[in-house]
C-alpha cells in the first residue's frame, strides 16, 4: 500500500483562532476515507491546506509525496475538488460551468467520451444543464461541481460534505459514484458530519475534533470502541436474573422493554445468558458510529464548557 | 424593538462607513469647490466672461447648469449643483439596489422574510433609510456652502433640491430591483438613469434661451424630464422657490407607490423580467482560465467603451463648434485658454481635455477588471478554478493581461470614434494624429490603476473594492476637475492623470507617461509574482 495522502501535525491558525492543532491524517491507495468531524472541527481547512489553497502554520502535509502548497498546480491534475458550499458562475449556465471545469481539469481530450460521460451524469442527478447559475438552489450548484469531478478521472477525489444539499435518492446516486471510481482504483476523501454516509461507503475513518484526530481506523476496528445495543420484551418475573448478568451496562427497562448494551466483544457471552432467561423479541443492534460520536463529544464536551465557563 | 427599528438600524449600521464617506466627501467637495470658485473667479468681471464664455458655446452649459446671475450663491449654484446632484443620485440608487435586490439574490432576504419581519418591511426600512440619507446629505450640503460664508435660505434650498432629486433617484433604484432578477442589471439601469438625468438636464441648459445680458438662461424642455432639472428651477439663492420640487417628490411617492405594489404581487427572488433558458454546452472561449477571465469582463469592457466612444466622438465633432464660437468673439477664445491653461489650439485643448476623460472611463475599466477577480474570489468560483490545474500566479497574471488588453481597446475605440468625429472639424489632417496621440497618452495612467488595483487584491484583498474605486475616482476629481476647480497643485499632482503626457501646442511632454509606465508595469509584476505566497482570501 503506497500512502497518498498524509498529514503529520498539521497547524492552522487564523489571527488567534486555531482552526487546525495538531491534525493526523493518512489515506492509502485505493481507499475511501471517512474524514468525520462535527462542523467547525477543522474539515474544510484541512481539505483546503491539502489543495494548496491555504497554506499550514504548522506540520506537515503531502500529496501523492508532493509539498501541496508549492507544488499545487501540478498535483490538480491528478485531483478532483469538490467544495463544501458551491459557489458557481451566476451568469453561466450549468452546463458551461461543468464544461468550464472539465477542460481547465483537461478531462475532454476525448470528446465524444466527454460528452457521454456528462450526459449521463447529468441524467443520473437530474441536472438541467440549460439554467443560469443564479437560479440554481444550492443541491444543484453541488451538481455541477460533483458532476465535473465525476466527468473526468482523476487519482484522488476530495469531497467536503458533498451530499449536504442533495435529497436521499441523489444521495445514492453519489454513492454510486463513489463506488464506480472507487473499483477504478481512485482514492477518495469525504468529508462529513453525516455518520450513515461514512458507515455506508469508507473503509476507514478518521475523526477530527477542535483541529486534532481523536480517532482513526476501519470501520471494524473503530466498533470495538462501542457497545452493541441488545433488548428484549420485558418480563418481571426475570428482572432479578437480568440484572446479573455479567458485564452489561446502561440497564434500562422502558415501556416493556429491557435495554441494554454490551461491549463489542463481549456480546457472544452475554448470549447464552439470553437464551437461558429464553427471552423474546430479542434484537440486537450493531453499534453504530453515532454512538461513538457522541461518546467522544460527549466526554471531552463537559470539561471544554467548564473551562469557558470559568 | 419592533422588526421595522431592527432592521432600519441594520441598514444603518452596515452602511455607516460607506455613506458618511460619500456624504462627507460630498459636502467636502462642495465646500473645497466653492473656495476655489472665489479664488479663480472673485471678481464680477471674470464672472461675465466666463458666463458670457458658456452661453457663447452652449456645450460647457451640459457640465455645468444653468445661469441665474453672476451673485456669490448663483455662480456657485451654477458651476456645482448638477455635480452634487449625481453624486447624492449615484448614492441613492446604489444604496437602493443594495439592500433589496442585492439582499434576494445573495439568498439573505429569505432569511429576513421568514421572521415576523415578512417580505415588504424591508423595502420599508430601505426607503425610510435612503430618504434619511438624503436628509442628511442636503444638511451637510447646506452646511458646508454656508460655512463658505453663502446666505442661510438659498443654502437650505439647494440642499432641499439634493435631497429631493436624490429621493426620485432612490424610488428609481428601488423600481428598478423589481425589474431585475440580478443586483446587477438594477444597478446598470440605475446608473444610465441617473446618467440620463444628468444628462436631459445638461441639454435642456444648453438647448436654452439666453437673456439678453447673457447672464441667465431659461431651461429648454429637456430638463422638464430630469429630476436635476426641477432642482435647477429652485433658483437657488436668487428666486429660492421650493415649488418646483413638488414634481420629483411627486414622482418619488408614484414610483415607490408602484414599488411596493410590485413587491406585494411577486414571488420572493422573483423578477418582472425573467431570464431564458442559456446553452448545455460551454463555448470555445471557456476552454481556458484565460478565456474565462476574458468572458467575465467582457461586459464590463463594453459598456465603458461606450462610455468611450461617446466621448471621443464629442471631442471632436464639439471642437469644430467650439472653434466656430471662438471666431465669432474673440474674449472667448482667450477665456478658454485661460481655463484650460495651454497654448494649444482651441481644437487641440478641447481634445486634451476630452481624452482626460477617456483616460478616466479606461481607467476605470482597468480598475473592475482587478475588482472582478477580487469578486471571483469573494464568491467562491476563484476556488473551483485554482481546485484545477492552474497555478495561483498564472491565474492572476491571466487579469492583469485582460485588464492591460481591455485598457487598449478602451482607448481604441474612443481614438476611432474621434477620427470618426473629425470629418465634421475644419483641419481634420491636423485632428486625426493629435487624437491618436492623445488617446495613447492615457495609457500610463491606465496601467498604474490597473497595476494599483492587483496590487491592493494581492496585499489586501478585502480592500480592493473599496480602494480602487476610491483611488481611481478621487484621482478623476483631482486630475481632472483640479485645475479647473484650482485645487492646490500638490493636491493635483497626487493624481496620475494629472502626469498624463498633454499632446497640445507642438512639443509634447511623454516623461510623466513613461515615469508611470514604469510604475503602472512594476505595480502589477509584484502582485502578480505576490500570488506565490498569497492563501486564497474568501469571503468578507
Amino acid at each position: 500500500m503506497t500512502t497518498v495522502l498524509s498529514a503529520r501535525g498539521l497547524q492552522k491558525r487564523f489571527g488567534r483562532t486555531i482552526a487546525l492543532d495538531g491534525l493526523d491524517l493518512s489515506v492509502e491507495a485505493g481507499e475511501v476515507h471517512g474524514f468525520l468531524g462535527p462542523n467547525g472541527a477543522g474539515k474544510t481547512t484541512t481539505l483546503r491546506i491539502l489543495l494548496g489553497l491555504a497554506r499550514a502554520s504548522g506540520g506537515e502535509a503531502t500529496l501523492f509525496g508532493r509539498d501541496p502548497w508549492t507544488d499545487a498546480a501540478e498535483l490538480h491534475r491528478r485531483i478532483a475538488y469538490v467544495p463544501g458550499d458551491v459557489s458557481i458562475w451566476p451568469n453561466f449556465t450549468g452546463g458551461e460551468a461543468i464544461d468550464l471545469l472539465s477542460r481547465l481539469r483537461g478531462g475532454t481530450s476525448d470528446k465524444a467520451a466527454y460528452r457521454a460521460r456528462k450526459e449521463r451524469l447529468c441524467e443520473a442527478f437530474q441536472f438541467d444543464p440549460r439554467k443560469k447559475g443564479r437560479s440554481y438552489s444550492k443541491g444543484n450548484r453541488q451538481k455541477v461541481a460533483l458532476i465535473a469531478a465525476f466527468a473526468t478521472p482523476a487519482e484522488l477525489y476530495l469531497f467536503d460534505e458533498p451530499t449536504s444539499g442533495l435529497d436521499p435518492l441523489m444521495e445514492q446516486m453519489f454513492n454510486r459514484e463513489v463506488d464506480r471510481i472507487a473499483r477504478d482504483g481512485s482514492t477518495v476523501l469525504l468529508s462529513s458530519h453525516i455518520l450513515s454516509e461514512v458507515e455506508a461507503l469508507c473503509d476507514r475513518v478518521s475523526i477530527i475534533r477542535a483541529g486534532k484526530t481523536v480517532e482513526s481506523g476501519t470501520l471494524a476496528e473503530l466498533r470495538h470502541l462501542t457497545r452493541t445495543e441488545v433488548s428484549f420484551a420485558h418480563d418481571p418475573a426475570r428482572e432479578a436474573a437480568v440484572t446479573a448478568i455479567p458485564g452489561i451496562h446502561d440497564l434500562l427497562i422502558d415501556s416493556g422493554r429491557v435495554r441494554f448494551t454490551v461491549d463489542s466483544d463481549q456480546v457472544a457471552a452475554v448470549l447464552p445468558e439470553l437464551a437461558r432467561l429464553e427471552v423474546q423479541g430479542l434484537t440486537v443492534a450493531p453499534p453504530s458510529l453515532e454512538d461513538l460520536f457522541l461518546r467522544h463529544y460527549g466526554e471531552e464536551l463537559a470539561p471544554a464548557e467548564a473551562e469557558a465557563r470559568a | 424593538m419592533t422588526p421595522f427599528l431592527v432592521l432600519l438600524r441594520q441598514r444603518i449600521r452596515r452602511d455607516r462607513l460607506q455613506l458618511a464617506l460619500w456624504i462627507l466627501g460630498t459636502a467636502l467637495l462642495a465646500y473645497a469647490s466653492i473656495s476655489a470658485v472665489y479664488d479663480t473667479y472673485g471678481e464680477e468681471q471674470d464672472r461675465r466672461e466666463i458666463l458670457g464664455v458658456a452661453i457663447a458655446t452652449r456645450t460647457i452649459l451640459i457640465f455645468r447648469g444653468t445661469p441665474n446671475g453672476i451673485s456669490d450663491g448663483a455662480f456657485a449654484f451654477f458651476l456645482l449643483f448638477a455635480w452634487l446632484a449625481l453624486m447624492g443620485g449615484l448614492m441613492s440608487t446604489f444604496l437602493a439596489v443594495r439592500h433589496t435586490r442585492q439582499e434576494e439574490e445573495q439568498g439573505r432576504a429569505e432569511s429576513i422574510a421568514a421572521t415576523p419581519a415578512g417580505r415588504i418591511l424591508p423595502t420599508t426600512a430601505t426607503v425610510v433609510h435612503g430618504v434619511l440619507a438624503n436628509l442628511v446629505l442636503g444638511l451637510f450640503i447646506a452646511l458646508a456652502l454656508m460655512a463658505n460664508g453663502l446666505e442661510v435660505v438659498g443654502s437650505f434650498v439647494w440642499g432641499a433640491a439634493i435631497a429631493v432629486s436624490g429621493f426620485a433617484f432612490l424610488a428609481f433604484g428601488l423600481f428598478a430591483a423589481q425589474l431585475f432578477r440580478t443586483s446587477r442589471g438594477a444597478n446598470g439601469i440605475s446608473v444610465a438613469f441617473v446618467l440620463a438625468a444628468y444628462l436631459l438636464r445638461g441639454i435642456g441648459d444648453a438647448a436654452g434661451t439666453p437673456s439678453e445680458d447673457l447672464l441667465h438662461v431659461t431651461p429648454a424642455w429637456p430638463s422638464w424630464l430630469s429630476p436635476m432639472g426641477y432642482g435647477q428651477f429652485t433658483g437657488a439663492y436668487v428666486e429660492n422657490d421650493l415649488t418646483p420640487l413638488l414634481i420629483p417628490l411627486a414622482f418619488a411617492a408614484v414610483l415607490v407607490g408602484v414599488v411596493f405594489a410590485l413587491q406585494s404581487v411577486r414571488d420572493q427572488g422573483a423578477s418582472l423580467l425573467a431570464g431564458r433558458p442559456g446553452r448545455s454546452t460551454a463555448g470555445p472561449v471557456l476552454s481556458s482560465s484565460f478565456g474565462l477571465a476574458w468572458r467575465l469582463n467582457t461586459s464590463i469592457l463594453l459598456s465603458w467603451t461606450a462610455g468611450a466612444v461617446a466621448t471621443g466622438l464629442l471631442a471632436t465633432s464639439l471642437s469644430s463648434v467650439v472653434n466656430q464660437a471662438a471666431t465669432d468673439t474673440p474674449a472667448v477664445l482667450e477665456t478658454l485658454r485661460r481655463a484650460i491653461g495651454s497654448e494649444a489650439s482651441i481644437e487641440e485643448a478641447f481634445v486634451a481635455v476630452f481624452y482626460g476623460i477617456v483616460g478616466v472611463l479606461a481607467a476605470c475599466c482597468a480598475v473592475q477588471v482587478g475588482i472582478r477577480a477580487r469578486q471571483e474570489e469573494a464568491h467562491g468560483t476563484a476556488e473551483l478554478v485554482l481546485g484545477t490545474p492552474i497555478p495561483r500566479i498564472r491565474w492572476l497574471l491571466e487579469y492583469w493581461i485582460v485588464g492591460t488588453i481591455v485598457i487598449v481597446i478602451v482607448l481604441a475605440a474612443a481614438a476611432l470614434a474621434g477620427i470618426a468625429g473629425a470629418g465634421a472639424a475644419s483641419d481634420p489632417e491636423s485632428l486625426v494624429p493629435n487624437v491618436l496621440e492623445a488617446a495613447a497618452a492615457q495609457l500610463p495612467a491606465c496601467l498604474v490603476f490597473l497595476g494599483l488595483t492587483l496590487l491592493v487584491f494581492a496585499f489586501l484583498p478585502r480592500a480592493t473594492i473599496t480602494v480602487g474605486w476610491t483611488a481611481v475616482g478621487l484621482a478623476a476629481i483631482l486630475g481632472t476637475f483640479g485645475p479647473i476647480l484650482q485645487f492646490p497643485e500638490w493636491a493635483i499632482d497626487l493624481s496620475p492623470f494629472a502626469h498624463s503626457p498633454v499632446p497640445a501646442g507642438g512639443e509634447t511632454d511623454w516623461s510623466g507617461g513613461i515615469w508611470m509606465l514604469v510604475i503602472g508595469l512594476a505595480a502589477g509584476a509584484v502582485a502578480v509574482l505576490a500570488m506565490r505566497r498569497r492563501e486564497l482570501a474568501s469571503g468578507g
